[in-house]
């Protein structure tokens, strides 16, 4: 057998999860220690021990909702659905939010995905792209005309999430190793932010009112545009508040310098 | 005994021991890294990579490459591998002698080769573009298996000095790996090693396995077992001085256990040179 013909028996085998076929045990010399069909075995046991692993640290709050019996097999049928194709094990858990999409039924399929999609987010903030973040200091050497024209991005490791259900509150008793609340739909979707600062993840959600305004300002209005689309709503008062939220969204490190005028 | 540069005693660079390394710089004369954990943009990882990187020698040890498989080698893994190795500045680059990817999926495990002369040409060929890609000799390592093909025409230890020969690649002698194959298939360890092209080794591992009785699994979750410090033992006597590494992946104990470890390797090395030059 080619070394080509015989990778590929292999590959069926550690993959489809069915015995190995005739033709691929006949490759193999057995011993003592280990029979063709025992040596076989590890590695196929070893292939899903591994994924299984990986996708158990990743999704830890939908281990624990689903219970490990149900996970293991959503886990297995992820496998054979989206099978590994990244060279690093970190990137296996990327499409199993939707995964679940196909995989579960509703009522339980939308609080469930938007939990794996929560806890995908951070696996991704985890280790995104580092950038300077915008600093307070950076800030106090603005010149006047750039307070009027400077426009900021999202730092890259902010993950912009609408949660529909109580998905935070079900990720932080996971997180406490509490019991997990029923899952609910609170009134209107819920804006929530994950992100990495200072090498830690953070996370919060946001009001409708702050959402708004942060959407409006990392999207590439200006901070002077900021203020004038606040005023509507809040008057003379406007550019206090925009610089309220502005202080808080530098010293939490959500963002990063796009363009002064002077660029 | 033949005279090595060697970096001393080394311990694998993991997670779980990053500020402890950083905030009391134990007595390891180098770390080891998984490149794959560091083929990332930004975080954690990096951050204390760079900071260990300042105070301590940095070697690279893959997992991905997959010398021995049938697909085409990937040329994004190499290249990151390549910004990764500017970065480090390791002292040099490691992976293993197997495959890890099949045509349709990425296996993540460390496949055994058949050890035949198709093989060896197809291995020679990629290591040989491999070390073009990284401007380096890559240093490939034995590893632990569980089956053994009808169809090799020669042992693995034959087969990695015979790829030495043709390419200039270096080797990694696991002194686990070795044996845990060869309680597993039963060959005879040291003759592994006494055919192995001893001026080629750069670099020892050292790590614990499972022994389920019959067979061992290679865990690297248990501390090095007896048997594992006397074929090393036996194996510095021969080959003299040689950069030596323990791995750690699972079960991780206190930092301090592992410094035991290190010293008990560091004192087996010492007995066998001061006995060499007596």
């Amino acid at each position: 057998m080619s070394l080509s013909a015989l990778q590929t028996a292999f590959e069926t085998y550690l993959t489809d999860g069915a015995l190995p076929s005739n033709e691929l045990l006949e490759q193999v010399r057995g011993c003592t220690a280990l029979s063709a069909l025992e040596g076989l075995r590890i590695y196929h046991n070893a292939y899903r021990s591994r994924l299984l692993a990986v996708l158990r640290e990743d999704f830890p709050a939908l281990q624990q909702w689903l219970g490990e019996e149900s996970f293991e097999q959503l886990a297995l049928a992820y496998f054979t659905a989206w099978p590994p194709r990244h060279f690093s094990i970190r990137w296996l858990g990327e499409k199993l939010p939707e995964f679940i999409g196909s995989y579960i039924a509703e009522p339980q399929l939308s609080p469930i995905r938007e939990l794996a999609e929560l806890e995908w987010a951070f696996t991704l903030a985890f280790d995104a792209q580092d950038v300077e973040a915008l600093s307070l200091q950076a800030i106090s050497e603005f010149s006047a005309e750039d307070w009027v024209s400077f426009r900021v991005s999202l730092t890259p490791s902010a993950r912009w999430l609408r949660l529909q259900y109580n998905t935070l509150a079900l990720w932080k008793a996971a997180k406490s190793g509490d019991l997990l609340p029923v899952a609910t739909q609170p009134a209107g979707n819920r804006d929530c932010l994950v992100w990495r600062h200072n090498l830690v993840c953070q996370y919060r959600s946001l009001e409708p009112e702050e959402a708004s305004a942060l959407r409006f300002f990392v999207e590439g209005g200006s901070f002077a545009e900021l203020c004038e689309s606040l005023s509507a709503t809040h008057g003379e008062q406007a550019p206090l508040q925009a610089a309220t939220w502005l202080k808080l969204w530098v010293n939490e490190g959500l963002l990063k310098l796009r363009a002064t005028i002077h660029e | 005994m033949s005279k090595r540069k060697t970096l001393g005693f080394g311990l694998g660079l993991r997670n779980e021991y990053y500020r402890q390394i950083l905030e009391e710089r134990p007595a390891v004369d180098w770390f080891e890294i998984i490149s794959e954990n560091y083929l990332v943009e930004g975080g954690k990882a990096l951050y204390f990579l760079d900071a260990i990187g300042e105070h301590y020698p940095l070697v690279m040890h893959g997992v991905s490459l997959s010398i021995g498989g049938s697909h085409a080698l990937d040329i994004d893994y190499l290249r990151q591998l390549k910004q990764l190795a500017d970065r480090v500045q390791p002292q040099w680059v490691s992976d293993h002698l197997c495959w890890s990817r099949g045509n349709a999926h990425q296996l993540h495990d460390l496949l055994p080769l058949p050890f035949t002369q198709e093989s060896l040409l197809h291995v020679a060929a990629r290591v040989r573009l491999v070390q073009d890609v990284l401007e380096r000799p890559i240093v490939l390592e034995n590893v632990s298996s569980y089956v053994q093909w009808t169809t090799s025409s020669m042992s693995e230890s034959q087969f990695l000095s015979e790829l030495s020969y043709l390419t200039g690649c270096e080797l990694l002698l696991d002194v686990n790996n070795v044996y845990v194959s060869s309680r597993n298939q039963g060959f005879d360890p040291w003759q592994f090693i006494m055919e192995l092209p001893h001026e080629r080794i750069r670099q020892i591992h050292l790590a614990g396995h499972s022994d389920y009785g019959q067979y061992l699994i290679d865990t690297h979750d248990q501390p090095i077992a007896d048997p594992v410090w006397s074929l090393y033992s036996k194996t510095l006597s021969y080959l003299g001085p040689t950069s030596t590494l323990i791995e750690r992946d699972d079960h991780f104990p206190p930092f301090e256990d592992l410094l035991s470890e290190l010293e008990h390797a560091r004192a087996i090395a010492n007995g066998v040179i001061s006995r060499a030059t007596l």
